[in-house]
């Protein structure tokens, strides 16, 4: 890991503004973490053709690339504290734990195979205590539910027939925890008349990035790349539903690795409410969305933030007749994919998530909205409004127009 | 008139070759004070490359200095260690240099017998990857990077151990003679302007640049030329190793990798006042034109500041010749008894910072002889503490990048640092990662807070914001813990401020250029620092 190559030299920019330390939910959670200037830009040119630098704490950030967001020179802040992330991995050896958490997909196998008793041994105190004791992973935290019917049993389409196509990347949560997400996004896709394929796919490796498993994380980038590959250049867009996987595929792949078919593919990527946005702009879209008399409040999780595409879910689902949406202005949720998960982090978890709490209660909408798995998780954790994903709702609406 | 005092041998000039000369003295054993105008290193010595020569640049030009920097090249590494990265070096031929040059400098490297390794394209390209793709042929060569800051204070604070004096922020404003005998200097001290005499039987003359003006204090011809060239340091280390052309030296030709940063340079041009640190936008251009023949992608990367030092080459004056002792042609002892009939004056010049041992050993070898004092230099073998600290900082609560810092660079200081960090964690220059504890252990008892001098023993401020943010913070707890007054803080600040801008506005462009606004609204509008000039020493 030492010796990858890492294509990344914009820290050479940095300014040593601090305005990504100030908008780093961690750093202003703990004073634990070293924060992004440091773990970031300023680490690595301490180390560049020097000695390497282990920093434990680069454990506390959770790649929600706000810092990226934030700073006024362009600087790759969480491509360089995903770098520090794999160096410590690579010098203090990763946790078991750590593991278990990065290998998302196996563990979404594994469990899916054993569906209903995952799910109860996952809800068990002492299995839990268990869990605790062995994986650090602390017993209050809530898990998502895995299904026995995951997306990858019921869905195996691989070729489209419609004028546009549209390959999709359903990520980790949408294949075994929320294949209802998955399925509502095919509807949607269904009504307004375009197939949906599903080629061959990986974790985007977004948690493998996160526990410093970067080797790992990129031969999944690398094999979903030369997957979807093979389908947008014969003419399909690459359209998903999780906000941390499509910021894998627009942003991470391409600074990550560098290459390319990283830069190709990313030209071709969408988010599902972007790519109505698009349809919507092209006169393409089914405006036939049944009346809905609801009030719901839109979480913005980091990975869209970070995406610099505006709120296209509040776009869409405002053009709903009646429907109510209101964005809870929130920050980070502080979940932060598997990084809640961690006894020595649920702390500073909760706290970041604390004020996203807030303003959901502060709106008191009938349920709340949000596109990422594991911020749903940490709203249901925090709040006791139930949580949708847009395409849900979507397809809710279709369904009751036709 | 305040004190006189009194000793055995002054040596004026606090650069690495008075900072050698003094250690010498004291390890034979002879009483020596060492003035210097300013800080030490204030001139040249902390003004230059930072190479230490493998001697391969010299060896078809000047054999003679290429045999004697290969061997103090390879005393030093074992003398000082604390103060060389032996990071080796690769001499690299590009389309542009000559075929006919590389069998030549092979052959005279084998001749003076510095050892030569040829490796292939791709492995030069693997290992320095921003070099050009164009390269030709790559020799390894056992070159070093020398932190210039920290060896000249440790081979000065090594002579103080062994009982010299040393006096910095003291002029010497005049030699005194008695007929055709030095007796003395009289010196000024630069704060409080009191000034002092200092009588001795012998006088060196270590004072470079300044050499011609020492003279005309001693009523003695002496034409130094002062031989100006300019540096570019760049924001960040892009290269492991030293990086040399393959073609017989010329202007911009290396590039020094000195522990974060990467060290470009040079030119050379004759200027009359050795206190001319004057930089040319110009001159840059034509360095960065020259070095993107190696490194294509130079404008495209950050620079920090650029600096500018004058090398004192000795000129024979014509009449007076034969009686200028030159070691080589390189370095020149003069013995004014022998050169203009003045008892009791040596001036030693001109060579190099590698060589700088060496000048001493030969400087204090003929002030025994004229004392008549039976000593051997013992300078080749005898080793200055180094820099390491690793059994120290182990339990301090501390980032790892700071701790690494300190592992590599507390030395001596150690035991004071750690004590220190128990009380105060603060890392006040980020990008260099200097802690309080640091800036602390190297504050002068007594002594006046001066943020250069801080700089010079700490990397304060060395980074690439150049003290945007770290000057003032330092200022600010010097004040708090009462090592400064608040007069003598912002006097600090703006010298230290003033000082840095002038090396950065030269490279101003794309983020300097945003530094540089940055730092100016920072003390300027929010600390409301004016433009007003303030003196200082
Ligand atoms: C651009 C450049 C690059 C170089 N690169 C390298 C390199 O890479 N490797 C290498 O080996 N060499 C290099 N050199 C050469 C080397 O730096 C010099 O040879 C060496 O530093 C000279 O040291 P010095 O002590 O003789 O002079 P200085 O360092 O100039 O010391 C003279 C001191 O005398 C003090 N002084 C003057 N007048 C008075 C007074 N009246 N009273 C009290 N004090 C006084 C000054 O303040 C000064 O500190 C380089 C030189 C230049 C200019
Ligand atoms: S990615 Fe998020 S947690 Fe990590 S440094 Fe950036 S802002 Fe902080
Ligand atoms: S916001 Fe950008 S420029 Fe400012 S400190 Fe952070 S990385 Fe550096």
């Amino acid at each position: 890991m030492r010796n990858l190559p890492f294509f990344e030299d914009t820290f050479d920019k940095c300014l040593k503004c601090n305005a990504c330390v100030a908008s780093c939910p961690v750093a202003n959670t703990t004073l634990e973490f070293g924060g992004p200037k440091h773990l970031g830009p300023e680490l690595k040119r301490l180390m560049d053709n020097q000695t390497i630098i282990d920093d434990k704490s680069i454990e506390y950030c959770t790649l929600c690339t706000t810092c990226d967001m934030s700073c006024p020179e362009g600087v790759h802040v969480s491509t360089l504290t995903a770098y520090a992330k794999a160096i410590h991995a690579d010098m203090s050896g990763t946790k078991f734990r750590d593991w278990v958490l990065s290998n998302a997909e196996m563990v979404g196998k594994l469990a899916s195979s054993f569906a209903p008793i995952t799910n109860l041994a996952m809800g068990m105190k002492p299995v839990r205590k268990v869990m605790e004791w062995v994986m650090d992973i602390p017993s209050e935290r809530q898990f998502p539910k895995y299904r026995f019917k995951n997306f990858n049993r019921i869905y195996k389409k691989k070729e489209a027939q419609t004028e546009r196509k549209v390959a999709y990347f359903a990520g980790c949560s949408a294949t075994y925890n929320a294949p209802e997400v998955a399925m509502s996004f095919i509807k949607v896709m269904e009504y307004n008349g375009i197939d949906v394929v599903k080629p061959d796919q990986k974790c985007c490796g977004v948690p493998m990035f996160a526990n410093g498993k970067m080797k790992q994380g990129l031969k999944n980038a690398n094999d979903n790349i030369n997957s979807f590959l093979a389908y947008t250049r014969q003419g399909y867009d690459v359209v998903l539903t999780c906000t941390s996987c499509t910021m894998a595929f627009k942003k991470e792949y391409v600074s990550y690795l560098g290459t390319e078919e990283a830069k190709e593919l990313a030209s071709h990527v969408y988010d599902a409410d972007e790519y109505l946005r698009i349809l919507k702009e092209n006169d393409e879209l089914n405006m036939e969305l049944a009346p809905m008399k609801e009030r719901a409040g839109y979480y913005a999780p980091c990975h869209m933030k970070a995406q610099g595409i505006g709120n296209p879910a509040m776009d869409i689902l405002e053009l709903i007749p009646g429907y109510e949406i209101q964005d809870v202005g929130a920050g980070c949720c502080g979940q932060c994919g598997t990084f809640g998960f961690k006894t020595e982090k649920y702390d500073v978890s909760m706290k970041i998530g604390r004020p996203m709490a807030e303003a959901v209660k502060e709106v008191n909408a009938n349920y709340t909205v949000t596109e990422c798995g594991m911020c749903k998780n940490q709203l249901d954790q925090l709040t006791d409004k139930p949580v949708k994903h847009p395409m849900q709702i979507l397809a809710d609406a279709y369904e009751r127009a036709n | 008139m305040g004190l006189t005092l009194e000793t055995e041998v002054i040596v004026i000039g606090g650069g690495m070759t008075g900072a050698g000369v003094l250690r010498d003295l004291a390890l034979r054993g002879l009483k020596a004070i060492l003035v210097e105008q300013q800080d030490l290193g204030h001139g040249t010595s902390t003004r230059n490359h930072g190479l230490l020569h493998s001697g391969a640049r010299y060896t078809v030009r000047d054999e003679e200095a290429a045999i004697e920097s290969y061997r103090e090249n390879l005393i030093l590494k074992k003398t000082i260690p604390g103060s060389i990265e032996q990071t080796g070096g690769l001499f690299v031929k590009v389309p542009e240099d000559e075929n006919s040059y590389v069998e030549k400098w092979l052959t005279s490297c084998k001749r003076v017998g510095i050892p030569v390794q040829e490796i292939s394209v791709a492995d030069a390209l693997k290992q320095e990857p921003y070099l050009t793709k164009e390269i030709q042929a790559a020799f390894r060569v056992p070159d070093g990077a020398v932190d210039c800051f920290t060896m000249v204070v440790d081979v000065v604070a090594d002579a103080v151990r062994h009982g010299a004096k040393v006096l910095t922020y003291h002029e010497v404003v005049d030699i005194l003679t008695e007929q055709n005998r030095v007796k003395g200097v009289r010196v000024r001290d630069s704060f409080s302007g009191e000034e002092k005499e200092i009588y001795s039987q012998m006088v060196v003359n270590a004072s470079g640049p300044w050499g011609t003006k020492l003279a005309q204090m001693a009523g003695i011809p002496l034409k130094i030329i002062n031989n100006k060239g300019m540096l570019a340091i760049f924001s960040h280390r892009f290269n492991k190793q030293v990086i040399n052309r393959l073609r017989l030296p010329g202007d911009a030709d290396i590039f020094v990798p000195a522990h974060n940063v990467t060290i470009f340079g040079t030119t050379g041009i004759n200027v009359e006042d050795p206190n001319d640190f004057s930089l040319d936008r110009q001159e840059l251009e034509g360095m960065l034109a020259e070095g993107k023949k190696l490194i294509p992608t130079i404008n495209e990367m950050r620079l920090i500041r650029a600096f500018s030092g004058s090398r004192p080459l000795y000129q024979e004056v014509a009449a007076s010749d034969a009686s200028g002792r030159n070691v080589t042609r390189g370095i020149a002892l003069l013995d004014h008894y022998k050169r203009d009939g003045l008892d009791g004056l040596i001036t030693i010049t001109g060579g190099k910072l590698t060589t700088f041992r060496f000048m001493a050993e030969k400087t204090v070898d003929l002030v025994c002889e004229k004392l008549g004092v039976k000593a051997v230099c013992t300078t080749d073998q005898q080793a200055i503490p180094h820099r390491n600290a690793g059994e120290f900082f182990k339990n301090a609560d501390i980032a790892p990048a700071a701790k690494n810092k300190l592992f590599n660079w507390a030395g001596t200081n150690a035991p004071k640092i750690e004590s220190s960090l128990q009380e105060s964690k603060v890392i006040v220059c980020e990008c260099e990662q200097v802690t309080w504890a640091e800036i602390e252990a190297v504050l002068p008892e007594g002594g006046r807070f001066h943020l250069g001098d801080v700089r010079r023993r700490t990397r304060l401020g060395m980074g690439p914001c150049q003290g945007t943010f770290c000057n003032h913070r330092a200022a600010a707890l010097a004040v708090e813990k009462k090592k400064a007054t608040i007069g003598e803080a912002e006097r600090a600040i703006h010298h230290a401020i003033s000082e840095r801008k002038k090396g950065m506005d030269v490279v101003a462009t794309g983020e300097t250029a945003k530094q540089l606004q940055l730092m100016e609204t920072i003390y300027k509008v929010s600390l409301g620092m004016g433009e007003e000039d303030v003196q200082y020493v």
